[in-house]
Formats: structure tokens, sequence, C-alpha cells
């Protein structure tokens, strides 16, 4: 890639085959067909994962710092859960109290290396109330201190407490004399005494704005550029203490600031406006935090002004790579610009506000994607010169992490990875095996919908086993694994996941299935409710078949059905079965004669042996007296109330009778 | 009827309701304040419905494991509704599928609405109220004019006098219709046909094959049940017969009072002198005595054994008074009689087991029950032959004759497969006449001709996995049948699954385990929840068995609602999934499938197996060919 694409806020340079060939002749109608095509295959994806982007902002499911392959953004330690009190807790609170003095921590590491620390001067800015005939209001700057601080520090290195720290006494917040005191507010006037960078881009397109901003970072990164002059760059933000009507503005907590040159730029003071200048372009005021230069610092108002050493982490001055990006409000409303420029569009990235840009090795990487659509026949390449995702801007930090993010998240594409002496090369095409299956833990997919995700508070989820495995086996991380693999390419791509990737439903109730509910398949027994009360009603439509035969016929039916025998060969053990199982029923209710029918028709069948029938019977009467004496009693009572199972087998089939006939089956 | 459905409807709410209690989530209450129209603050509960992913349309369908076979039905049941624009669109559709039932729709009213029943019950009530009126039949009289007014609903009371007369006349057909009604209810009368319960008091002696009826005509003998689902209209012959004679006498006697002691006094008596008996019984005595520990020996019995031991060993006289002495006057009760009836046509002249299992009397009772009835009772049948016996040389033809008989029966055949039905054809052999031979079916072991008839199929005597065309059973497209094949396994472990014959998974219902989601393609689909083999039997196609005239007339239903559970069985049967059925029946179609079917013989009855057409990965959805 030449320097021609160096484009900080790089639009789209087409480098494509088409393009080459149309250089002699650039057809409008050629360009845009091809724009068209490329539209075709791009936009959709983009347009999904754009929305994705936004809604994971807002509702995160995940948290990417918690990816192994993104830890590196996770940018606290756990070192401090050892030690952690929860009495401490309260001591922090105590702390805090106090409300007197101001005292302002401004990084400051060891500023030996001058090109490494700019100085920092904080004033403190009061506005008096206007005296009568007066102009404007009176103001008062009272210079608090000034520390040099380091420039784009490497968080890692820097220890907590060695920040340097400002004081602002509380008697300067006390009404003063002379001047009814409006508001108070901060003023920080960072002042860089380095040498100027005058050649900025190469191209010399660059607004004078953007390479002043770059510099800090660049002049870190590259030493090939050439420096000229020795200015002094200064840039000042201002944050209101006390308001007009005396209320605390500044609490505590960290800020970062933007800063704005005081530099005279002839641009900038033309269309200053309340917005931050930036390439002559409009930018609204999120945008400077990605581009200019901040300042961070902590805050805390303390009563104790000895509590330094206690004081947390001030944040140093970083600059953040300066891209230009599409507004985060307007990408939602024109996708086709946006689309467009899929590559440059980095907006701030509210969840990783306090990122760590600054751990990367400071070489430029320049990613170069190459677009392939149209059944790869053609091409288009854009640059970007950070690691953030082109898709959802995620920093990634690292190019392994790009990668692995870019192959995971979004897997409507296939990204390879090629070498490339500037950086890498990503050929993005569009995959088309990407079906939209589930593809995560098929037991996550048995946490019930719709309350899985339930965003109205704590919900109870149905238990499931996972597996966790502590410290897994991981492959060392190697880029070249995201190499295009010459064989079976296709199959790699598919979404294969074997398995149940899917919510499954009782047959029965439409009910979801949950998992541990997966092993028993409830709904193929063999005998179903309903087809053990058919098989008895339909016994007892008949009507010329008495109630001791039709009792026992139901018996032995759910009791085949029960069993679901086959053979004639099982006959003789499914009838010792029976006497077994329901003996006793039988004995009970006084069956034992139609019991026997029952053999003796099935040994009419020559289904069973009379040794079978025997045996059967034999083991009848062994649970006859193995049964309580309540059964005589019952005897007794069937007997004199001319058959209670009689009675029974009546009144049960009720109006049931005079459907059927046994004689007109055979008919 | 309603009332006990219902009541089991609220049981199931209710353990539902417990079950939801205890495992679902605790609803989050967030207390939302809302301001009121007075303007005063009230704070309600605030419950949120999460919303739930619909599902695809199902209609409600009942599950079975096997198939059911129905009747045609002679009326339309229900008018199909099917979206008012099909109505409008093509008015002709619904009259057309009438006019498949002649006209008949379920519910129209084609005499009356008044039947037998509600007729009986509403004068047994209005009776109540006519009873301290001096004519009781005026009231009754009155009422049937209404009633004949609702159902002829044409005549009105304009013309009294031949109203009056007409109602008179209808009264007195109403009443003996009432009579006639009222008599057939009469508690613990039966209709005559039907045998008295035997175990019930007013059990009757009866000849064996009307005690044995009921069991005899209900039977199924291919699915061992009684009035079976899938054989009901038309019930396989059921004459059955006896082909292993098994009339063993038992040699010995069951005790001391053994009726054989008296045949042997009877007969010997005729013959010897009785002194010599008493010496025979003296060798005999220590064969007794060690009996009365077997357990096919009632306690009873086993009691006045040791009596008479005793009263033996002391003075035998008495003892050959009571052997030789005449039958006792012993009362039989009816159920006694018919049981003794229907024993002695299974256990011939065993009275010993006979005694046993009657229970209430000795052998010795029996036999001279025998005696008497001995007029009645025919003797046990001689070994007489239906079909006759084949010849020798048949029985051992050659096993690769046969091989190559089925493969050439099959594959001369055409692809008409028509429904087995048992032959029944006594004293002629299965020849072009029998009916499973016109039909080009084997004949089963449910057939009635003999076991040795040529058109039998033999079965496999596999020692392998009966998956191959090494295997007849699998040439023949016929599961394996445990009764004929006995080397393969399909007889052996009946409780476990793994049973080294392949080719008897439909019977076992060997079926993998389905799981059913929304489907991929359209609508709902089934998948699979374990990986399977090629050809690894997945499923049976289950559902009603209707004839293939019913099936056209549902399946004009059917193709309007572009939704056909139907599955050509045979020639004469269809398989129709759509009110009762199984899992499978959510496979959907493709045209490159992952499973076929195929129509197989299994004992006797057709059945459709599913199978693996390729090996299948965990959770695929499964497809076969429709066409």
């Amino acid at each position: 890639m030449s320097g021609a694409s160096c484009k900080a806020n790089g639009a789209v340079y087409p480098a494509s085959s088409a393009m080459m060939n149309s250089v002699k002749k650039p057809k409008m109608e050629q360009i845009q067909a091809d724009h068209e095509l490329f539209l075709q295959a791009f936009e959709k994806p983009t347009q999904i994962y754009r929305f994705l982007r936004t809604r994971n902002l807002i509702a995160p499911v995940f948290l990417h710092r918690t990816l192994t392959f993104m830890s590196h953004r996770n940018g606290r330690t756990n070192a401090k859960r050892k030690t952690f009190k929860v009495d401490d807790m309260l001591q922090t609170v105590e702390r805090m109290k106090g409300e007197v003095n101001l005292p302002l921590f401004i990084p400051s590491q060891n500023s030996e290396n001058e090109q490494n620390s700019v100085s920092l001067e904080v004033l403190l800015v009061k506005v008096c109330h206007k005296k009568r005939k007066d102009v404007s209001c009176p103001i008062k700057q009272v210079p608090t201190g000034k520390k040099q601080v380091p420039l784009n520090p490497d968080s890692n290195q820097t220890k907590p407490g060695s920040h340097p720290s400002l004081l602002v006494s509380s008697n300067e917040f006390e009404p003063s004399n002379s001047h009814m005191v409006k508001s108070y507010s901060l003023l920080f006037r960072v002042s860089r005494t380095g040498r100027r960078d005058t050649n900025g881009l190469v191209n010399g397109e660059a607004n004078e704005n953007i390479d002043v901003t770059d510099t800090p970072s660049r002049k870190k990164r590259s030493s090939s550029h050439r420096d000229e002059g020795e200015t002094t760059e200064t840039f000042v933000a201002q944050m209101t203490v006390f308001d007009k009507n005396r209320r605390l503005q500044l609490l505590d907590g960290e800020y970062e600031v933007s800063m704005q040159g005081m530099e005279d730029s002839p641009v900038s003071k033309k269309r200053a406006t309340w917005e931050t200048i930036l390439d002559g372009k409009r930018l609204p005021p999120f945008e400077t935090f990605s581009q200019g230069p901040t300042l961070q610092f902590m805050l805390r108002w303390t009563g104790d002004a000895s509590g330094k050493s206690t004081a947390p982490v001030a944040k140093p001055l970083a600059t953040r790579n300066s891209e230009s990006s599409s507004p985060m409000e307007t990408r939602t409303s024109n996708h086709r610009a946006a689309l467009m420029t899929v590559k440059e569009s980095v907006s701030t990235d509210i969840q990783t506000r306090k990122e760590q840009v600054l751990c990367e090795p400071r070489q430029k990487l320049r990613i170069f994607y190459q677009f392939l659509y149209n059944n790869n026949t053609r091409q288009q390449t854009e640059a970007r010169d950070d690691l953030h995702c082109p898709w959802c801007t995620l920093n990634c930090s690292k190019l392994y992490s790009l990668l692995k993010h870019l192959k995971l998240s979004h897997s409507r594409f296939i990204f390879n990875y090629v070498p490339h002496p500037k950086g890498a090369r990503i050929d993005v095409s569009i995959n088309e095996c990407y079906d939209g299956s589930y593809v995560g833990n098929p037991q996550d997919i048995h946490s019930q919908p719709g309350f899985a995700f339930s965003r109205n508070g704590p919900v109870k989820r149905t238990a499931v086993t996972h597996i966790l495995v502590c410290r897994p086996k991981r492959t060392k991380p190697s880029l070249s694994e995201f190499l295009e693999s010459e064989d079976g390419e296709l199959e790699q791509q598919r979404t294969y996941v074997s398995g149940h990737n899917r919510l499954y439903f009782h047959s029965d109730s439409c009910m979801p299935l949950r998992p541990q509910e997966m092993e028993e398949d409830s709904e193929d027994e063999r005998d179903p409710e309903w087809l053990r009360e058919k098989t008895a009603t339909q016994l007892d439509e008949f009507t010329d078949v008495n109630e001791g035969e039709k009792e026992v016929m139901k018996l032995w039916n759910l009791h085949v059905m029960k069993y679901g025998f086959i053979a004639d060969n099982q006959m003789n053990q499914a009838i010792m079965l029976f006497a077994e199982n329901t003996g006793a029923h039988i004995i009970r209710r006084n069956l034992c004669r139609n019991f026997l029918l029952h053999l003796v028709s099935m040994h009419d069948f020559n289904l069973v042996s009379t040794a079978t029938i025997d045996r059967a019977m034999a083991r009848l009467r062994q649970i006859q007296e193995e049964l309580p004496d309540i059964e005589e009693e019952q005897q007794d009572q069937t007997v004199v109330s001319a058959g209670a199972c009689n009675g029974n087998a009546v009144t049960s089939t009720g109006g049931k009778q005079g459907k059927r006939t046994k004689s007109a089956l055979t008919d | 009827m309603f009332n006990t459905n219902r009541q089991k409807i609220m049981d199931r709410t209710d353990i539902l309701n417990q079950e939801w209690k205890t495992r679902r989530i605790q609803p989050v209450h967030i207390m939302t304040s809302v301001g009121s129209l007075r303007g005063t603050r009230e704070v309600i509960p605030l419950k949120t419905l999460n919303a739930v992913a619909s599902v695809p349309v199902m209609y409600s369908w009942s599950p079975l494991q096997q198939n059911f076979m129905v009747e045609d039905e002679t009326v339309l049941h229900n008018i199909p509704y099917m979206g008012d624009e099909i109505l409008d669109q093509d008015g002709t559709f619904i009259e057309e599928l009438i006019k498949n039932y002649d006209g008949k729709v379920h519910g129209d009213r084609e005499c009356g609405f008044i039947n037998d029943e509600i007729f009986v019950e509403l004068v047994s009530a209005l009776s109540q109220y006519s009873d301290n009126e001096d004519d009781e039949e005026e009231e009754e009289h009155d009422f049937k004019v209404e009633k004949m007014e609702l159902c002829e609903g044409k005549e009105h009371p304009e013309d009294p006098p031949a109203l009056i007369s007409l109602s008179v006349c209808l009264s007195v057909c109403l009443s003996v219709r009432y009579k006639e009604l009222t008599e057939q209810q009469l508690p613990g009368a039966l209709p005559p046909e039907c045998t008295p319960n035997i175990d019930g008091p007013n059990a009757r002696s009866v000849q064996r094959e009307q005690s044995l009826h009921s069991f005899h005509t209900l039977f199924c003998r291919r699915c061992f049940k009684y009035d079976c689902f899938l054989h009901p209209f038309h019930a396989t012959p059921n004459t059955y017969k006896r082909k292993n004679l098994e009339n063993q006498v038992d040699t010995k006697p069951c005790g001391l009072d053994c009726y054989m002691y008296l045949v042997q006094v009877i007969a010997e008596r005729a013959k010897t002198p009785s002194k010599r008996t008493v010496g025979r019984r003296r060798g005999r005595m220590p064969n007794s005595n060690s009996r009365p520990s077997t357990p096919s020996v009632s306690s009873e019995t086993k009691d006045t054994d040791s009596d008479r031991e005793e009263g033996n060993s002391r003075c035998q006289t008495p003892v050959k008074m009571k052997l030789t002495g005449e039958a006792e006057a012993v009362e039989w009760s009816g159920a006694e009689a018919s049981l003794f009836r229907v024993l002695i046509g299974t256990y011939y002249d065993n009275f010993c087991a006979i005694a046993r299992l009657i229970g209430t009397k000795t052998c010795r009772q029996v036999y001279e029950f025998r005696v008497k009835e001995s007029s009645i009772i025919a003797r046990a049948p001689a070994e007489d032959e239906d079909t006759p016996p084949r010849k020798k040389k048949r029985k051992h033809r050659l096993w690769a004759t046969h091989c190559r008989k089925i493969q050439l029966k099959k594959d001369g055949s055409s692809n008409h497969v028509y429904n087995y039905q048992p032959c029944d054809h006594p004293r002629q052999p299965c020849d072009s006449s029998c009916p499973c031979v016109t039909a080009q079916n084997f004949c089963e072991k449910f057939c009635q001709c003999s076991s040795e008839c040529q058109n039998r199929f033999p079965g496999c005597r596999c020692k392998a996995q009966c998956n191959t065309k090494q295997c007849p059973c699998y040439l023949a497209v016929r599961e394996c049948d445990p009764d004929l094949c006995l080397t393969c396994g399909a007889a052996d472990h009946w409780d476990s699954k793994n049973v080294s014959c392949k080719n008897c998974s439909i019977q076992r219902g060997a079926k993998k385990h389905l799981l059913l989601a929304p489907s991929d393609v359209a609508g709902w689909g089934i998948f699979i929840k374990e990986p399977v083999q090629k050809n690894e039997f997945i499923s049976e196609y289950c559902g009603e068995i209707i004839s293939q005239d019913e099936a056209d007339r549902r399946g004009k239903v059917y193709d309007k609602y572009m939704c056909s559970f139907l599955f050509n069985l045979n020639n004469d049967f269809v398989v129709d999934a759509t009110r009762k059925g199984n899992k499978i029946r959510f496979a959907n179609h493709s045209v490159n499938p992952n499973c076929y079917a195929k129509v197989m013989m299994v004992n006797g009855d057709h059945r459709i197996g599913i199978f693996a057409k390729r090996a299948i990965q965990t959770g695929e959805e499964l497809f076969f060919d429709y066409r």
C-alpha cells in the first residue's frame, strides 16, 4: 500500500482490478456498478453487525474483557482481592467525608525524559460578580501548581501513588474580600516544549489540527520524521468546580478532559464553533476524545492533606490514536455512507472509555482489509491504522485478538490472514455456509426462552450441568491459525455443530423440553394412558360378555400392552408374570375361575402348556395363602352380596353397554 | 363421563400447579408508582410477562406405538374449516366432500333428538309427580303428546280430535316401548346370550364352548390380546386347534384318596379278587408317602392325605371300604360343573390335575362326575388331521431350494402387496385356492393349515445379524419371526435391546429416541438424539390403519390442508398418522433424505419401518422421501 492511502481519516481506496482497468477511462457507471456489487455482498451483514454492536453497547450480553484472547482489555488486576476487607470500604468512605481540601493528583512520572513528559499547570479561575460598570466579569487566576506529567505513559509500568499530585487549598474557595466570587473553575494548561513536527503527514493534506494532535504519539513511535523548530504547544481545558449557584460540579472521580490547542491556527480560528474543529469538519464532542489530546486525572476531596500515599492512581495523559470516524449518531441513519467507509469507522467506544491503548508496541501496524465479492472475482481494499474491529469498533489491541474476534464474532464473513510487510492483510469474503444456527453451548439453549436473558431482575434458570475446566489446555495463540488452509476449506467454514443446538419440545404439550428431561422419552411409552383406557372401554361395550370375563380380559390386555409380548414362546413366561403381578388383585376381586378360563383358552390357542396352567394356578393359591385375612372376609362378602366385583363392574360400565356383541365380530 | 374427565383434568392441573409452585421462577415483583386520576399516587406490583417464541401450529394427535385399525367412517364427522377464503373461492369442495359420505354429516337429526335413554329417564322422572294423581296414564299421555309434537314438529293443535286420536295410539306405542326398555334394564338381568360370571353366584352349569366362548372369540391370537386394536374387524379365524396333544395322564396317583385306586379297584374287582388289590396297594404305599411334599398338591388334600394315612396304617378295612364305596352324593355347583367341562377338554383323563384346578373337589369326586357325564363329553380327539400329511421328502427338502423359491417368488411378483389374512380351509392343503397363496403371502403361524404347510415361511437359520440378503427373512422383506428363527437371536434377550439379530427391530419397538423441535424446513421437524449407522432402524411409522377407500376420502381433506400423514401400507390398507401416530410423523419430506421407509412383514402384519439411509449425526433432522 502506498502512501496515497495514508490519509488518516481515510476514505475508500479501491485498489481493485476493476479500478485498474478503468484507469484510463474512469466511467462513473462502471464504478457505480462495481460499488453496487460491493454493497450487495457486504451491506446486509454489515448492517446486522452494526446493529448488534449497538445493542451490545447498550445491554452487553458479555464483556469482551472476559474472553481469553482479549484478556489484555482487562485493566484491573485481582491482586487486591486477596487483601480486601469489607471494612476497607468504610474507611474509604470516611476518608472522603472531609470536604475542605481539594487535592489534585496529576500524574507525573520520573520526568528525566523530556520527550515523555509535558508540564502541566493548574490554575484556579475565579469568576467574580460584575461590578457595576464592568463590561466583563472580573476573573482571577490563581496558580496552584505546576508539574511534569508523563506523556502517553504505559499504565502497566505506572506504580500507584507515584503520580504527582497537586493540592488546592480550601482557603482558595473561601469568599475573598474584595470580590464576590461567582464561580470557580480549574484551568489546566499543558505546555509541551518539545520540538515541533512540522512535516506532518507525507501528503501534506492533513489539517494542522490533526497534525498537532497526532504529534505526541507519533513522536514516540517513529523517530524517522524530521523534527524542526523548537516551539511550545499549549493545550488548555477548563472545568467548573463551583458554578454560580455555588453548587459543586466536580465530584470525586477519575476525569478525562479533552484538551484544546491554544496555538494559532488559522483554520480553527476561522471556523471556531463550540465544537471541536477537526479537519475542517464539524465534529461532535465525543470525537475529540478519540482524536485530541486528553488529560486524565483523579480528583479527590479530602480532609486530610497527607493522605497522598493512599491516593489512587492518577491517569496519565493519553492521546488516542487518531482516526477520523463517522460519528455514532449518524451511523445508524445512513448505512450506505457508513458502509462505504467500513474501514475507517471507529468511534468512541463507550465501553472502553478507560482502555489503555498504549500497551501495544508502538510500531504502527497497518491492516489492509481486502474485500472479495462477486464470486471472489472482484475486490476492494481498505486500510486501517489501528486494531479496531471495523464492524463493532472494538479495540482489539493485538492482531491476534483482532483476528480471533473477527473470526468468532463475525461468522457471516470468512477472514483469512495474509502476512504483509507493513502489517497484515485480511481477506474478507462472504461465508456462504453461514446458516444462522445456534453455535453456542447446547446446554444453554435449555434455559427457558424468554426467561434466560430477562433484564428485569433476577431470574431463576433451569438447572443445567456445565463442565467447567479450570485452566484448560489452550494452544498457544499463533497467527498461523488464521492463514487460509488449502484443503477442506469449505468444511471448516461450515458452522459445524454436532449435537443439540436447538430447543426441543414435548410432542404432547408443545412445552419446551428441560435439560433434565432430555434423557427419558416420556411420550414414547408402549401403553399410553389413553390406550389403556380405550381397551377397557372397548371391552365394556360388549353386552354379551360377563363382568368377570371383562375384568380378566382387561387385566390381561394391560399386562400385554405393558410388556409388549410379541412371540408365542413368550406366553408361558407372560402367564407366570401375569399371575405374579395381578394375582393378588385377581384373588381380591374373586376372579380365580375366570383366570383359569383365560389360561385354558390360551392353551386352546396352543400358546401355553398345561404345565404352565398348573404352575400359574399353584402360584395363585400361594398368593392367596399369603394374603392377609381380609381376603376371606372379602370373599365372604362377595358371596353374600351377589359378587362385589360384579356389582362394581356393572356400575362402572354404566350406560356403555349395548353397543357391541362378540358374536358380531365373528360374522 | 364428563365429570370423570373433568375430575381428571382438575387433578392434573393441581399436580402441575404444585410443580410450578416448586420449581418455576418466582415472579419478580417490581413496584411501580402510578399516578391515578385523582392525583394520588398508588403503588401496584408490576408483573412482567416475558415474550415466548411462538411454535409452529400443531393439531392435536394421540401418541401410539403400534398401528390401530379403525373402521371406515360412513358419516362426515365434521365439516373441515380451512379459513373463509378457501370456502369462498371453492365452495364446491365441501359439497363434494359431503357427497363422498352420501350426504351424511354427523349430528344431522334424522328422527328426533330423544333417544331411548332420554325417553326412559324422562318418563321415570315424570312418573313420580303423577303418583298422587288419579289417572297416571293421563299424565303420561299428555306428556307424550307434547313429545310427539316435538318429534314430528309438524302437527299443531289445530285439529284437536284428530290429534287426540293420534296421540292415543302413539301413547300406546310409547308405553309398550317404555315397558320394553325398562324390562331390559332390570338389575342383574343379562342378555340371554351372555354366560353368567363363573365366579359369581349365578354361575350356571354350561357346556365348555359356552364357558370359553368370550375368551375364544375376543382373543386375538396375533396380538395376544382380547379385542385387540389391530385386527378387530377382520377377526382371525379363531378356531383353535391343538397341535401338540399333551394329555399325558399322571401315572402316579396324587394321594391316598386318588381316583386311580378307585379305578384300579373297579377294574380289578371285575377281574380278580380284592385281596390282590390290597397287596398291590401296599406295594404302592411308599410312593404315595413321598408325594405329599410336592407343591402341586393343595394343602387341603395334604391334610386329608395324612388323615388317610393314619387311618390306613391303623386299619385297612375302612379305607378299602371307602375306595370301593360308590360315589358319594356330592353337590356340584354350576361353576364347578362348568369348570369341570372346560378342564376335561384340556386335561382329558387327568382327574388329579382337574381336581387341583377346581380346588373344591377331590379327584375322586371329579372322576365320579366324569363317569356321570361320560355320555356328554367327547373322547379325547384322536390324532386327527385337518390337512393331509405331507410326504416325507418334503420335510427334508433342502434349505437352498427354499431360499431360491423365495427369491423367485419375490422377483416374479409385481409391486402389489396384499394384506395377510390367516387362511382357514380345513382338510385342504394350501394350494392355489388358499387366500395366502393367491395374495402371494406366506402362510404364517396364525394360519390354520398344518405347520408343515408348503406355503409356510420357514424362518431363517442365520447366526449373523440378519442384515444382509444372505438372510432369507431379510431377503423376503420380513422381520425375523421369534417363533421361527431360533438361531439368529430374534427369540432371545427379551428384556435387553442388545439382540444379535438386527432384523427384529420393529416388533421389539427398538426405536431411537427422537426429539421434536421446529423444523429447519417447514413446520415441526423431528431430530435424532443419538447418532445412528447406515441402515439402522429409527422408528416405526405408526398410525391408524384405514382402508384405501377411507384414505381417498380423508386424503381429499388433507390435500386441502396441504398436510398429509397418509402412508400406503399395502394394496388394502393405508396408515394415517393424522389422528394417532408417533413422533416420526413429524419427519419432513426431502428429495435428498437421510432416511428411507420400508414396509415389512412383521409377524403377519405389514408395518412401516423408517431406517437410516446414511450415517446420521446427533441432532440431525430426519427426512424421508414421501413419494
